[in-house]
Protein backbone atom coordinates (compact mmCIF):
# COMPACT_ATOMS: atom_id res chain seq x y z
CA UNK A 1 0.00 0.00 0.00
CA UNK A 2 1.20 3.54 -0.60
CA UNK A 3 1.45 5.44 2.21
CA UNK A 4 -1.41 8.21 2.42
CA UNK A 5 -3.53 5.55 0.04
CA UNK A 6 -6.22 5.57 2.53
CA UNK A 7 -9.36 3.06 2.02
CA UNK A 8 -12.20 2.33 4.64
CA UNK A 9 -11.92 -1.45 5.49
CA UNK A 10 -14.53 -3.28 5.02
CA UNK A 11 -16.77 -4.38 7.71
CA UNK A 12 -18.75 -7.61 7.05
CA UNK A 13 -22.52 -6.83 8.49
CA UNK A 14 -22.20 -9.83 11.03
CA UNK A 15 -19.03 -8.00 12.81
CA UNK A 16 -20.92 -5.32 12.87
CA UNK A 17 -23.65 -6.30 14.27
CA UNK A 18 -21.93 -8.23 17.04
CA UNK A 19 -19.88 -4.94 18.17
CA UNK A 20 -23.35 -2.99 18.09
CA UNK A 21 -24.71 -5.35 20.70
CA UNK A 22 -21.36 -5.95 22.47
CA UNK A 23 -21.87 -2.28 22.88
CA UNK A 24 -25.22 -1.81 23.83
CA UNK A 25 -24.63 -4.97 26.26
CA UNK A 26 -21.64 -3.34 27.88
CA UNK A 27 -24.23 -0.08 27.70
CA UNK A 28 -26.88 -1.99 29.85
CA UNK A 29 -24.76 -3.54 32.23
CA UNK A 30 -22.90 -0.02 32.86
CA UNK A 31 -26.39 1.73 33.80
CA UNK A 32 -27.38 -1.70 36.08
CA UNK A 33 -24.39 -1.66 37.61
CA UNK A 34 -24.34 2.66 38.19
CA UNK A 35 -27.63 2.23 38.93
CA UNK A 36 -26.99 -0.58 41.49
CA UNK A 37 -24.60 1.21 43.41
CA UNK A 38 -25.89 4.45 42.95
CA UNK A 39 -29.25 3.13 44.49
CA UNK A 40 -26.69 1.20 47.43
CA UNK A 41 -24.88 4.43 47.87
CA UNK A 42 -27.98 6.93 49.17
CA UNK A 43 -30.82 4.25 50.07
CA UNK A 44 -31.16 0.33 49.86
CA UNK A 45 -30.30 -1.81 46.68
CA UNK A 46 -33.17 -1.04 44.52
CA UNK A 47 -32.91 -4.85 43.78
CA UNK A 48 -31.14 -8.22 45.44
CA UNK A 49 -30.28 -8.22 48.83
CA UNK A 50 -34.83 -7.66 50.05
CA UNK A 51 -34.57 -10.67 51.55
CA UNK A 52 -33.17 -10.82 54.71
CA UNK A 53 -30.35 -13.25 55.33
CA UNK A 54 -30.45 -17.04 56.32
CA UNK A 55 -30.39 -17.68 60.45
CA UNK A 56 -29.35 -20.31 61.60
CA UNK A 57 -32.97 -21.76 62.86
CA UNK A 58 -35.72 -20.29 60.93
CA UNK A 59 -37.12 -18.25 63.00
CA UNK A 60 -40.32 -17.06 61.92
CA UNK A 61 -41.68 -13.84 63.81
CA UNK A 62 -45.41 -14.73 62.76
CA UNK A 63 -46.06 -17.50 64.97
CA UNK A 64 -45.44 -15.40 68.30
CA UNK A 65 -46.24 -12.42 67.51
CA UNK A 66 -49.49 -12.82 64.85
CA UNK A 67 -50.97 -16.29 66.19
CA UNK A 68 -49.85 -15.93 70.21
CA UNK A 69 -49.68 -12.05 70.25
CA UNK A 70 -46.65 -11.76 71.81
CA UNK A 71 -45.42 -8.23 72.01
CA UNK A 72 -42.22 -7.40 70.38
CA UNK A 73 -40.37 -6.13 74.07
CA UNK A 74 -41.15 -9.28 75.47
CA UNK A 75 -38.56 -11.03 73.46
CA UNK A 76 -36.40 -8.08 72.67
CA UNK A 77 -35.76 -6.32 76.15
CA UNK A 78 -34.15 -3.32 76.38
CA UNK A 79 -33.76 -3.71 80.27
CA UNK A 80 -34.37 -1.01 82.95
CA UNK A 81 -30.92 -0.09 83.60
CA UNK A 82 -31.96 1.42 79.46
CA UNK A 83 -29.46 -0.91 77.76
CA UNK A 84 -28.48 0.17 74.22
CA UNK A 85 -28.91 -2.37 72.12
CA UNK A 86 -32.36 -4.57 71.14
CA UNK A 87 -31.21 -7.83 72.07
CA UNK A 88 -31.81 -11.07 70.33
CA UNK A 89 -33.37 -13.15 73.69
CA UNK A 90 -31.08 -15.77 74.73
CA UNK A 91 -31.67 -19.67 74.39
CA UNK A 92 -32.93 -20.52 77.68
CA UNK A 93 -35.86 -17.77 77.15
CA UNK A 94 -37.27 -20.05 74.05
CA UNK A 95 -36.34 -22.84 76.19
CA UNK A 96 -39.21 -21.58 78.57
CA UNK A 97 -42.43 -22.41 75.74
CA UNK A 98 -40.29 -25.04 73.73
CA UNK A 99 -39.33 -27.47 76.15
CA UNK A 100 -42.87 -28.35 75.82
CA UNK A 101 -43.91 -26.84 72.30
CA UNK A 102 -43.16 -28.50 68.96
CA UNK A 103 -41.71 -31.78 69.63
CA UNK A 104 -42.10 -32.78 66.06
CA UNK A 105 -40.46 -29.38 64.39
CA UNK A 106 -37.00 -30.27 63.30
CA UNK A 107 -36.05 -26.17 63.84
CA UNK A 108 -36.91 -26.89 67.31
CA UNK A 109 -34.97 -29.57 67.63
CA UNK A 110 -32.13 -27.46 66.71
CA UNK A 111 -32.95 -25.03 70.21
CA UNK A 112 -33.23 -27.88 72.02
CA UNK A 113 -29.93 -29.24 71.10
CA UNK A 114 -28.59 -25.84 71.44
CA UNK A 115 -29.97 -25.69 75.23
CA UNK A 116 -28.77 -29.13 75.96
CA UNK A 117 -25.39 -28.46 74.27
CA UNK A 118 -24.64 -25.43 76.47
CA UNK A 119 -24.33 -23.25 73.25
CA UNK A 120 -26.01 -20.05 72.09
CA UNK A 121 -27.64 -19.73 68.90
CA UNK A 122 -25.58 -17.69 66.39
CA UNK A 123 -28.20 -15.57 65.01
CA UNK A 124 -26.90 -13.64 61.57
CA UNK A 125 -27.23 -9.62 62.56
CA UNK A 126 -29.49 -7.87 60.25
CA UNK A 127 -28.80 -4.58 61.08
CA UNK A 128 -25.76 -3.08 61.80
CA UNK A 129 -24.75 0.84 62.29
CA UNK A 130 -21.02 1.79 61.28
CA UNK A 131 -19.08 1.79 64.80
CA UNK A 132 -18.89 5.90 64.36
CA UNK A 133 -22.37 5.92 65.07
CA UNK A 134 -23.71 4.99 68.43
CA UNK A 135 -27.56 4.28 68.74
CA UNK A 136 -30.11 3.74 71.47
CA UNK A 137 -33.33 2.56 71.54
CA UNK A 138 -34.51 3.26 74.97
CA UNK A 139 -35.06 7.34 73.88
CA UNK A 140 -36.50 6.82 70.72
CA UNK A 141 -38.84 4.28 72.22
CA UNK A 142 -40.18 6.55 75.05
CA UNK A 143 -39.97 9.68 73.15
CA UNK A 144 -41.78 7.91 69.96
CA UNK A 145 -44.82 6.21 71.77
CA UNK A 146 -45.31 9.21 74.25
CA UNK A 147 -45.72 11.53 71.82
CA UNK A 148 -47.88 9.45 69.06
CA UNK A 149 -49.51 8.07 72.35
CA UNK A 150 -49.15 4.13 71.58
CA UNK A 151 -47.20 1.17 72.96
CA UNK A 152 -43.83 0.47 73.10
CA UNK A 153 -43.95 -2.19 70.65
CA UNK A 154 -46.05 -0.31 68.07
CA UNK A 155 -43.05 2.15 67.58
CA UNK A 156 -40.84 -0.69 66.27
CA UNK A 157 -42.47 -0.21 63.03
CA UNK A 158 -41.89 2.89 62.36
CA UNK A 159 -38.11 1.83 61.89
CA UNK A 160 -38.32 -2.08 61.70
CA UNK A 161 -41.83 -2.00 59.15
CA UNK A 162 -44.10 -5.32 59.45
CA UNK A 163 -41.71 -7.70 61.32
CA UNK A 164 -44.49 -9.99 62.16
CA UNK A 165 -44.98 -10.54 58.64
CA UNK A 166 -41.56 -11.02 57.53
CA UNK A 167 -40.50 -14.90 56.81
CA UNK A 168 -36.46 -13.89 57.48
CA UNK A 169 -36.25 -10.18 59.24
CA UNK A 170 -34.76 -8.11 56.32
CA UNK A 171 -33.74 -4.01 57.12
CA UNK A 172 -36.59 -1.90 55.24
CA UNK A 173 -35.14 1.32 56.22
CA UNK A 174 -32.35 3.12 54.45
CA UNK A 175 -30.74 3.89 58.60
CA UNK A 176 -28.34 6.23 56.88
CA UNK A 177 -27.15 9.43 58.30
CA UNK A 178 -30.01 11.59 56.43
CA UNK A 179 -32.42 9.53 57.48
CA UNK A 180 -31.88 9.30 61.08
CA UNK A 181 -31.29 13.51 60.69
CA UNK A 182 -34.47 13.71 58.98
CA UNK A 183 -36.64 12.33 61.45
CA UNK A 184 -34.37 14.26 64.52
CA UNK A 185 -35.40 17.81 62.86
CA UNK A 186 -39.16 16.93 62.29
CA UNK A 187 -38.91 15.89 66.24
CA UNK A 188 -36.80 18.68 67.47
CA UNK A 189 -34.18 15.95 68.19
CA UNK A 190 -30.44 17.18 68.87
CA UNK A 191 -28.79 17.35 65.92
CA UNK A 192 -25.43 18.17 67.11
CA UNK A 193 -22.90 15.64 65.44
CA UNK A 194 -21.84 14.31 69.33
CA UNK A 195 -25.33 13.24 69.90
CA UNK A 196 -24.45 10.08 67.37
CA UNK A 197 -20.52 10.55 66.98
CA UNK A 198 -18.02 10.33 69.16
CA UNK B 1 -33.46 20.40 80.41
CA UNK B 2 -31.09 22.98 81.15
CA UNK B 3 -27.88 23.52 79.43
CA UNK B 4 -24.63 22.81 80.28
CA UNK B 5 -21.45 23.95 80.58
CA UNK B 6 -18.86 21.44 81.17
CA UNK B 7 -15.55 22.05 83.18
CA UNK B 8 -13.02 20.83 85.42
CA UNK B 9 -10.61 21.72 88.38
CA UNK B 10 -7.40 20.39 88.66
CA UNK B 11 -5.92 21.09 92.23
CA UNK B 12 -2.15 20.86 92.05
CA UNK B 13 -1.99 20.51 95.67
CA UNK B 14 -3.61 17.54 95.89
CA UNK B 15 -1.98 15.81 92.71
CA UNK B 16 0.59 13.15 93.36
CA UNK B 17 1.92 12.05 90.24
CA UNK B 18 0.53 8.55 90.19
CA UNK B 19 -0.56 8.08 87.03
CA UNK B 20 -4.30 6.03 87.91
CA UNK B 21 -6.09 9.17 85.63
CA UNK B 22 -3.62 8.33 82.57
CA UNK B 23 -4.71 4.64 82.94
CA UNK B 24 -8.24 5.33 83.41
CA UNK B 25 -8.43 7.17 80.44
CA UNK B 26 -6.10 4.88 78.41
CA UNK B 27 -8.77 1.96 79.08
CA UNK B 28 -11.91 3.92 79.13
CA UNK B 29 -11.35 5.40 75.82
CA UNK B 30 -9.68 2.62 73.61
CA UNK B 31 -6.44 4.52 73.31
CA UNK B 32 -3.74 1.82 72.41
CA UNK B 33 -0.59 1.20 74.59
CA UNK B 34 2.21 3.24 73.91
CA UNK B 35 5.36 1.59 73.67
CA UNK B 36 9.00 2.48 74.22
CA UNK B 37 9.53 3.22 70.56
CA UNK B 38 6.24 5.28 70.21
CA UNK B 39 8.26 7.69 72.89
CA UNK B 40 11.42 7.69 70.80
CA UNK B 41 9.42 8.46 68.04
CA UNK B 42 7.40 11.04 69.61
CA UNK B 43 4.14 9.63 68.82
CA UNK B 44 2.23 8.67 71.52
CA UNK B 45 -1.25 8.64 71.92
CA UNK B 46 -2.25 9.95 75.97
CA UNK B 47 -5.25 12.15 76.48
CA UNK B 48 -4.23 13.04 79.46
CA UNK B 49 -0.54 13.38 80.88
CA UNK B 50 1.36 14.02 83.64
CA UNK B 51 3.52 16.43 83.24
CA UNK B 52 6.88 16.28 86.06
CA UNK B 53 9.19 19.29 86.64
CA UNK B 54 12.27 19.32 89.08
CA UNK B 55 12.55 22.45 91.08
CA UNK B 56 15.96 23.61 92.99
CA UNK B 57 19.22 21.57 92.99
CA UNK B 58 19.41 17.91 94.99
CA UNK B 59 19.00 17.54 97.79
CA UNK B 60 17.18 20.59 97.97
CA UNK B 61 14.67 19.33 95.10
CA UNK B 62 11.10 19.08 94.54
CA UNK B 63 8.92 17.31 92.17
CA UNK B 64 5.98 19.25 90.55
CA UNK B 65 2.99 17.28 88.84
CA UNK B 66 0.85 18.95 86.51
CA UNK B 67 -1.61 16.20 84.94
CA UNK B 68 -2.68 17.89 81.02
CA UNK B 69 -5.35 17.61 79.24
CA UNK B 70 -7.34 19.30 76.53
CA UNK B 71 -8.10 21.97 77.87
CA UNK B 72 -11.63 22.91 75.84
CA UNK B 73 -11.15 26.41 74.93
CA UNK B 74 -14.03 28.14 74.53
CA UNK B 75 -11.73 30.52 71.82
CA UNK B 76 -10.06 27.05 70.92
CA UNK B 77 -7.31 28.01 68.33
CA UNK B 78 -7.77 24.22 66.60
CA UNK B 79 -11.48 25.09 65.39
CA UNK B 80 -10.89 27.64 62.87
CA UNK B 81 -8.03 25.94 61.36
CA UNK B 82 -9.72 22.78 60.43
CA UNK B 83 -11.01 23.10 56.56
CA UNK B 84 -13.98 20.30 57.07
CA UNK B 85 -15.33 21.21 60.77
CA UNK B 86 -14.52 18.04 62.26
CA UNK B 87 -13.81 19.47 65.23
CA UNK B 88 -15.98 22.08 66.60
CA UNK B 89 -17.57 23.92 69.79
CA UNK B 90 -20.85 22.06 70.85
CA UNK B 91 -23.75 23.33 72.61
CA UNK B 92 -22.34 22.17 76.33
CA UNK B 93 -18.88 23.69 76.10
CA UNK B 94 -17.11 20.82 74.62
CA UNK B 95 -14.80 20.91 72.15
CA UNK B 96 -15.31 18.02 70.08
CA UNK B 97 -13.59 15.85 67.24
CA UNK B 98 -16.03 14.00 64.94
CA UNK B 99 -13.80 10.86 64.06
CA UNK B 100 -15.57 10.21 60.51
CA UNK B 101 -15.56 13.60 59.11
CA UNK B 102 -11.60 14.11 60.16
CA UNK B 103 -9.38 13.78 56.82
CA UNK B 104 -5.95 14.17 59.13
CA UNK B 105 -4.94 17.75 57.95
CA UNK B 106 -3.45 18.01 61.33
CA UNK B 107 -3.50 21.75 61.19
CA UNK B 108 -5.51 21.46 64.56
CA UNK B 109 -2.82 19.77 66.46
CA UNK B 110 -0.20 22.17 65.29
CA UNK B 111 -2.42 25.04 66.14
CA UNK B 112 -2.87 23.91 69.69
CA UNK B 113 -0.68 25.55 72.26
CA UNK B 114 -1.21 22.33 74.87
CA UNK B 115 -0.28 19.47 72.74
CA UNK B 116 -3.17 17.50 73.71
CA UNK B 117 -4.41 16.13 70.19
CA UNK B 118 -3.04 13.02 68.76
CA UNK B 119 -2.23 11.75 65.86
CA UNK B 120 -2.92 8.25 64.37
CA UNK B 121 0.10 7.19 62.76
CA UNK B 122 -0.86 3.28 62.54
CA UNK B 123 -4.18 1.45 63.01
CA UNK B 124 -4.65 1.00 66.60
CA UNK B 125 -3.72 -2.11 67.49
CA UNK B 126 -4.37 -4.37 70.69
CA UNK B 127 -2.99 -7.53 71.97
CA UNK B 128 -5.74 -10.52 71.66
CA UNK B 129 -5.88 -10.42 75.89
CA UNK B 130 -7.35 -7.07 75.66
CA UNK B 131 -9.50 -6.79 72.93
CA UNK B 132 -12.51 -7.99 74.58
CA UNK B 133 -11.89 -4.55 77.62
CA UNK B 134 -12.63 -2.50 74.51
CA UNK B 135 -15.33 0.01 75.40
CA UNK B 136 -18.34 -0.33 73.10
CA UNK B 137 -19.20 2.74 73.72
CA UNK B 138 -16.34 4.96 72.24
CA UNK B 139 -15.71 4.55 68.43
CA UNK B 140 -11.85 2.81 67.95
CA UNK B 141 -10.16 5.34 65.64
CA UNK B 142 -8.56 4.30 62.45
CA UNK B 143 -5.29 5.77 60.56
CA UNK B 144 -4.84 8.73 59.45
CA UNK B 145 -7.57 11.19 62.18
CA UNK B 146 -6.83 13.26 65.28
CA UNK B 147 -8.14 12.38 68.65
CA UNK B 148 -8.42 13.89 72.18
CA UNK B 149 -9.93 14.41 74.80
CA UNK B 150 -13.78 14.22 75.33
CA UNK B 151 -14.23 14.64 78.81
CA UNK B 152 -15.43 11.07 78.51
CA UNK B 153 -18.76 12.36 76.42
CA UNK B 154 -20.02 9.18 76.29
CA UNK B 155 -20.77 9.06 80.15
CA UNK B 156 -22.01 12.44 79.92
CA UNK B 157 -24.41 10.82 76.47
CA UNK B 158 -25.01 7.91 78.62
CA UNK B 159 -26.24 9.70 82.35
CA UNK B 160 -28.16 12.03 80.09
CA UNK B 161 -29.96 9.48 78.43
CA UNK B 162 -30.85 7.51 81.26
CA UNK B 163 -31.69 10.52 83.40
CA UNK B 164 -34.00 11.18 80.47
CA UNK B 165 -35.50 7.61 79.97
CA UNK B 166 -35.56 6.67 83.90
CA UNK B 167 -36.56 10.36 84.29
CA UNK B 168 -33.83 11.16 87.55
CA UNK B 169 -31.85 14.98 87.97
CA UNK B 170 -28.00 14.38 87.24
CA UNK B 171 -26.22 15.96 90.28
CA UNK B 172 -22.47 16.10 92.05
CA UNK B 173 -23.66 12.67 94.13
CA UNK B 174 -24.50 9.43 92.91
CA UNK B 175 -26.10 10.86 89.84
CA UNK B 176 -23.16 12.23 88.96
CA UNK B 177 -21.70 12.68 85.29
CA UNK B 178 -17.59 12.18 85.84
CA UNK B 179 -15.12 11.31 83.21
CA UNK B 180 -12.78 7.54 83.71
CA UNK B 181 -9.99 10.34 85.19
CA UNK B 182 -11.76 11.67 87.61
CA UNK B 183 -13.39 8.76 88.90
CA UNK B 184 -9.82 7.28 89.37
CA UNK B 185 -7.96 10.39 90.94
CA UNK B 186 -7.60 8.92 94.66
CA UNK B 187 -6.69 12.35 95.90
CA UNK B 188 -9.57 14.39 94.44
CA UNK B 189 -7.48 16.46 92.75
CA UNK B 190 -10.09 16.61 89.66
CA UNK B 191 -12.87 17.72 90.23
CA UNK B 192 -15.80 17.61 87.11
CA UNK B 193 -19.12 19.43 86.88
CA UNK B 194 -21.68 21.66 85.08
CA UNK B 195 -20.01 25.71 85.65
CA UNK B 196 -23.71 26.56 84.30
CA UNK B 197 -25.25 24.95 87.54
CA UNK B 198 -24.37 27.36 90.57
CA UNK B 199 -24.22 24.19 92.81
CA UNK B 200 -22.12 22.31 91.01
CA UNK B 201 -18.68 21.77 92.99
CA UNK B 202 -16.95 23.10 89.89
CA UNK B 203 -18.84 26.22 90.44
CA UNK B 204 -18.42 26.83 93.72
CA UNK B 205 -14.36 25.83 93.81
CA UNK B 206 -14.47 28.30 90.41
CA UNK B 207 -15.89 31.15 92.46
CA UNK B 208 -13.99 31.00 95.61
CA UNK B 209 -10.59 30.26 94.12
CA UNK B 210 -11.08 32.98 91.00
CA UNK B 211 -10.82 35.65 93.36
CA UNK B 212 -7.89 37.53 93.79
CA UNK B 213 -6.56 35.59 96.96
CA UNK B 214 -7.58 32.65 95.40
CA UNK B 215 -5.27 29.75 93.71
CA UNK B 216 -7.06 29.57 90.66
CA UNK B 217 -5.44 30.27 86.90
CA UNK B 218 -5.91 28.85 82.92
CA UNK B 219 -3.16 27.45 81.83
CA UNK B 220 -1.17 30.08 78.78
CA UNK B 221 -3.45 32.37 79.90
CA UNK B 222 -1.90 35.41 78.13
CA UNK B 223 -3.08 33.15 74.94
CA UNK B 224 -6.32 34.13 75.41
CA UNK B 225 -7.80 31.12 74.69
CA UNK B 226 -10.47 30.91 77.69
CA UNK B 227 -10.32 27.50 78.83
CA UNK B 228 -12.45 25.58 80.94
CA UNK B 229 -9.93 23.92 82.84
CA UNK B 230 -9.01 25.76 85.96
CA UNK B 231 -6.17 24.58 87.52
CA UNK B 232 -5.54 25.34 91.47
CA UNK B 233 -1.59 26.57 92.24
CA UNK B 234 0.30 24.34 94.86
CA UNK B 235 0.14 25.69 98.32
CA UNK B 236 3.69 25.99 99.49
CA UNK B 237 4.69 24.80 102.92
CA UNK B 238 6.65 27.40 105.35
CA UNK B 239 10.60 26.93 104.64
CA UNK B 240 10.97 25.29 108.69
CA UNK B 241 8.32 23.07 108.25
CA UNK B 242 9.48 20.88 105.12
CA UNK B 243 12.93 19.29 105.39
C1 LIG C 1 -40.38 -15.05 70.32
C2 LIG C 1 -39.58 -13.93 70.64
C3 LIG C 1 -39.63 -12.73 69.68
C4 LIG C 1 -40.65 -11.81 69.54
C5 LIG C 1 -42.00 -11.79 70.24
C6 LIG C 1 -40.17 -10.82 68.60
N1 LIG C 1 -38.91 -11.17 68.17
FE1 LIG C 1 -37.77 -10.09 66.89
N2 LIG C 1 -36.34 -11.55 66.92
C7 LIG C 1 -36.39 -12.71 67.69
C8 LIG C 1 -35.26 -13.55 67.35
C9 LIG C 1 -34.95 -14.93 67.97
C10 LIG C 1 -34.52 -12.86 66.36
C11 LIG C 1 -33.23 -13.32 65.66
C12 LIG C 1 -33.52 -14.14 64.43
C13 LIG C 1 -33.84 -13.31 63.23
O1 LIG C 1 -33.18 -12.32 62.95
O2 LIG C 1 -34.80 -13.70 62.51
C14 LIG C 1 -35.23 -11.61 66.12
C15 LIG C 1 -34.81 -10.63 65.23
C16 LIG C 1 -35.40 -9.38 65.12
C17 LIG C 1 -34.87 -8.28 64.36
C18 LIG C 1 -33.57 -8.28 63.57
C19 LIG C 1 -32.40 -8.06 64.50
C20 LIG C 1 -31.11 -7.89 63.77
O3 LIG C 1 -30.36 -8.87 63.68
O4 LIG C 1 -30.82 -6.77 63.33
C21 LIG C 1 -35.74 -7.24 64.48
C22 LIG C 1 -35.61 -5.86 63.87
C23 LIG C 1 -36.82 -7.70 65.29
N3 LIG C 1 -36.58 -8.99 65.68
C24 LIG C 1 -37.93 -6.94 65.59
C25 LIG C 1 -39.03 -7.41 66.26
C26 LIG C 1 -40.27 -6.70 66.36
C27 LIG C 1 -40.53 -5.33 65.76
C28 LIG C 1 -41.12 -7.48 67.06
C29 LIG C 1 -42.58 -7.20 67.39
C30 LIG C 1 -43.44 -7.11 66.24
C31 LIG C 1 -40.40 -8.68 67.42
N4 LIG C 1 -39.14 -8.61 66.91
C32 LIG C 1 -40.91 -9.72 68.20
C33 LIG C 1 -37.35 -13.02 68.63
C34 LIG C 1 -38.54 -12.34 68.81
C1 LIG D 1 -44.48 -17.85 74.74
C2 LIG D 1 -43.97 -19.13 74.31
C3 LIG D 1 -42.89 -19.13 73.24
C4 LIG D 1 -41.63 -18.59 73.31
C5 LIG D 1 -41.02 -17.79 74.47
C6 LIG D 1 -40.97 -18.91 72.08
N1 LIG D 1 -41.81 -19.63 71.26
FE1 LIG D 1 -41.37 -20.36 69.41
N2 LIG D 1 -43.26 -21.03 69.22
C7 LIG D 1 -44.23 -20.99 70.20
C8 LIG D 1 -45.45 -21.61 69.68
C9 LIG D 1 -46.76 -21.77 70.46
C10 LIG D 1 -45.16 -22.00 68.36
C11 LIG D 1 -46.09 -22.66 67.38
C12 LIG D 1 -45.84 -24.14 67.39
C13 LIG D 1 -46.58 -24.86 66.28
O1 LIG D 1 -47.10 -24.20 65.43
O2 LIG D 1 -46.51 -26.08 66.30
C14 LIG D 1 -43.77 -21.65 68.11
C15 LIG D 1 -43.11 -21.95 66.92
C16 LIG D 1 -41.76 -21.79 66.75
C17 LIG D 1 -40.98 -22.26 65.61
C18 LIG D 1 -41.53 -23.02 64.45
C19 LIG D 1 -42.16 -22.08 63.48
C20 LIG D 1 -42.75 -22.80 62.29
O3 LIG D 1 -42.76 -22.18 61.24
O4 LIG D 1 -43.17 -23.93 62.45
C21 LIG D 1 -39.68 -21.90 65.81
C22 LIG D 1 -38.50 -22.18 64.89
C23 LIG D 1 -39.63 -21.20 67.06
N3 LIG D 1 -40.88 -21.14 67.60
C24 LIG D 1 -38.46 -20.64 67.59
C25 LIG D 1 -38.41 -19.94 68.77
C26 LIG D 1 -37.23 -19.27 69.26
C27 LIG D 1 -35.89 -19.26 68.56
C28 LIG D 1 -37.57 -18.70 70.43
C29 LIG D 1 -36.66 -17.87 71.35
C30 LIG D 1 -36.29 -16.59 70.83
C31 LIG D 1 -38.97 -18.97 70.68
N4 LIG D 1 -39.44 -19.71 69.64
C32 LIG D 1 -39.66 -18.55 71.80
C33 LIG D 1 -44.11 -20.43 71.47
C34 LIG D 1 -43.01 -19.77 71.93
C1 LIG E 1 -35.85 5.15 65.54
C2 LIG E 1 -35.80 3.95 64.81
C3 LIG E 1 -35.97 2.61 65.55
C4 LIG E 1 -37.02 2.20 66.33
C5 LIG E 1 -38.29 2.97 66.69
C6 LIG E 1 -36.72 0.85 66.74
N1 LIG E 1 -35.49 0.47 66.24
FE1 LIG E 1 -34.60 -1.33 66.48
N2 LIG E 1 -32.95 -0.66 65.49
C7 LIG E 1 -32.82 0.60 64.94
C8 LIG E 1 -31.46 0.76 64.45
C9 LIG E 1 -30.89 2.01 63.79
C10 LIG E 1 -30.78 -0.45 64.74
C11 LIG E 1 -29.31 -0.80 64.46
C12 LIG E 1 -28.52 -0.52 65.73
C13 LIG E 1 -27.05 -0.74 65.59
O1 LIG E 1 -26.60 -1.39 64.65
O2 LIG E 1 -26.33 -0.25 66.46
C14 LIG E 1 -31.75 -1.32 65.39
C15 LIG E 1 -31.49 -2.63 65.79
C16 LIG E 1 -32.43 -3.47 66.36
C17 LIG E 1 -32.19 -4.86 66.71
C18 LIG E 1 -30.89 -5.60 66.52
C19 LIG E 1 -30.10 -5.72 67.80
C20 LIG E 1 -29.55 -4.39 68.26
O3 LIG E 1 -30.08 -3.82 69.21
O4 LIG E 1 -28.59 -3.90 67.68
C21 LIG E 1 -33.35 -5.34 67.26
C22 LIG E 1 -33.58 -6.74 67.80
C23 LIG E 1 -34.30 -4.26 67.24
N3 LIG E 1 -33.71 -3.15 66.68
C24 LIG E 1 -35.59 -4.36 67.74
C25 LIG E 1 -36.43 -3.30 67.90
C26 LIG E 1 -37.69 -3.37 68.61
C27 LIG E 1 -38.25 -4.62 69.28
C28 LIG E 1 -38.23 -2.12 68.56
C29 LIG E 1 -39.55 -1.64 69.18
C30 LIG E 1 -39.68 -1.78 70.61
C31 LIG E 1 -37.33 -1.26 67.81
N4 LIG E 1 -36.25 -2.01 67.45
C32 LIG E 1 -37.55 0.07 67.52
C33 LIG E 1 -33.79 1.56 64.85
C34 LIG E 1 -35.00 1.52 65.51
C1 LIG F 1 -38.64 8.02 63.68
C2 LIG F 1 -37.83 9.13 64.12
C3 LIG F 1 -36.37 8.92 64.46
C4 LIG F 1 -35.43 8.28 63.70
C5 LIG F 1 -35.61 7.60 62.38
C6 LIG F 1 -34.19 8.39 64.44
N1 LIG F 1 -34.38 9.06 65.62
FE1 LIG F 1 -32.96 9.40 67.06
N2 LIG F 1 -34.34 10.38 68.17
C7 LIG F 1 -35.65 10.59 67.82
C8 LIG F 1 -36.31 11.38 68.84
C9 LIG F 1 -37.75 11.84 68.84
C10 LIG F 1 -35.32 11.64 69.83
C11 LIG F 1 -35.46 12.49 71.10
C12 LIG F 1 -35.66 11.63 72.30
C13 LIG F 1 -35.82 12.52 73.50
O1 LIG F 1 -35.54 13.71 73.40
O2 LIG F 1 -36.22 11.99 74.52
C14 LIG F 1 -34.09 10.99 69.38
C15 LIG F 1 -32.89 11.00 70.10
C16 LIG F 1 -31.73 10.39 69.67
C17 LIG F 1 -30.49 10.35 70.39
C18 LIG F 1 -30.23 11.06 71.70
C19 LIG F 1 -30.59 10.24 72.86
C20 LIG F 1 -30.12 10.96 74.07
O3 LIG F 1 -30.97 11.54 74.75
O4 LIG F 1 -28.92 10.96 74.31
C21 LIG F 1 -29.59 9.66 69.64
C22 LIG F 1 -28.13 9.34 70.01
C23 LIG F 1 -30.25 9.27 68.44
N3 LIG F 1 -31.54 9.71 68.49
C24 LIG F 1 -29.62 8.58 67.42
C25 LIG F 1 -30.26 8.22 66.24
C26 LIG F 1 -29.59 7.57 65.14
C27 LIG F 1 -28.12 7.20 65.09
C28 LIG F 1 -30.54 7.36 64.19
C29 LIG F 1 -30.38 6.70 62.83
C30 LIG F 1 -29.83 5.38 62.78
C31 LIG F 1 -31.78 7.89 64.69
N4 LIG F 1 -31.58 8.42 65.93
C32 LIG F 1 -32.99 7.85 63.99
C33 LIG F 1 -36.29 10.14 66.68
C34 LIG F 1 -35.69 9.42 65.66
C1 LIG G 1 -29.00 11.55 64.32
C2 LIG G 1 -27.71 10.97 64.28
C3 LIG G 1 -26.58 11.67 63.52
C4 LIG G 1 -26.17 12.98 63.62
C5 LIG G 1 -26.78 14.11 64.46
C6 LIG G 1 -25.02 13.12 62.77
N1 LIG G 1 -24.76 11.90 62.16
FE1 LIG G 1 -23.23 11.52 60.86
N2 LIG G 1 -23.90 9.59 60.64
C7 LIG G 1 -24.96 9.03 61.32
C8 LIG G 1 -25.10 7.65 60.93
C9 LIG G 1 -26.15 6.67 61.45
C10 LIG G 1 -24.07 7.39 60.00
C11 LIG G 1 -23.74 6.05 59.33
C12 LIG G 1 -24.62 5.73 58.19
C13 LIG G 1 -24.16 6.39 56.94
O1 LIG G 1 -23.04 6.11 56.49
O2 LIG G 1 -24.89 7.24 56.41
C14 LIG G 1 -23.34 8.65 59.82
C15 LIG G 1 -22.25 8.83 58.94
C16 LIG G 1 -21.51 9.99 58.88
C17 LIG G 1 -20.39 10.19 58.00
C18 LIG G 1 -19.96 9.22 56.94
C19 LIG G 1 -18.89 8.32 57.37
C20 LIG G 1 -18.58 7.35 56.26
O3 LIG G 1 -17.70 6.55 56.49
O4 LIG G 1 -19.21 7.40 55.19
C21 LIG G 1 -19.87 11.44 58.23
C22 LIG G 1 -18.68 12.09 57.57
C23 LIG G 1 -20.70 12.03 59.26
N3 LIG G 1 -21.68 11.13 59.63
C24 LIG G 1 -20.49 13.30 59.77
C25 LIG G 1 -21.38 13.96 60.59
C26 LIG G 1 -21.25 15.35 60.99
C27 LIG G 1 -20.12 16.28 60.58
C28 LIG G 1 -22.34 15.64 61.77
C29 LIG G 1 -22.70 16.98 62.45
C30 LIG G 1 -22.97 18.06 61.55
C31 LIG G 1 -23.14 14.41 61.88
N4 LIG G 1 -22.53 13.43 61.14
C32 LIG G 1 -24.30 14.30 62.60
C33 LIG G 1 -25.77 9.66 62.24
C34 LIG G 1 -25.69 11.00 62.60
Amino acid sequence: MIPGDFRVPKISPKILLISCLGTLITLVILIIAVLFVGSAWWTQPLFGFDEGPDQPIAFKHSPHVKDLGMKCTYCHRFGTEGAAAAAIPPVEFCMSCHRVVGDDNKEIKKIRDAYNGGKPIDWVRVHRLPDHAKFYHPPHIKKLSEKNNIEASEVCSTCHGDVASMNKVKQVSPMKMGWCVDCHRANGASTDCTTCHY
Amino acid sequence: MKQSKWGMVVDLDKCTGCQGCVVACQAENNIPSNEKSDYDEDRVIQWIRVERYWEGTFPDVKARFIPIMCQHCDEAPCEPVCPVYATYHNSEGLNVQVYNRCIGTRFCANNCPYQVRFFNFWEAEWPDSLKNQLNPDVTVRSRGIMEKCTFCIQRIRRTKRDANVNGFEIDDGSRAINPACVNACPTEALVFGDMNDSNSKVSKIKEKESKKSGRGYHLMEHYGTSPNVIYLKKIEKNKSHSN
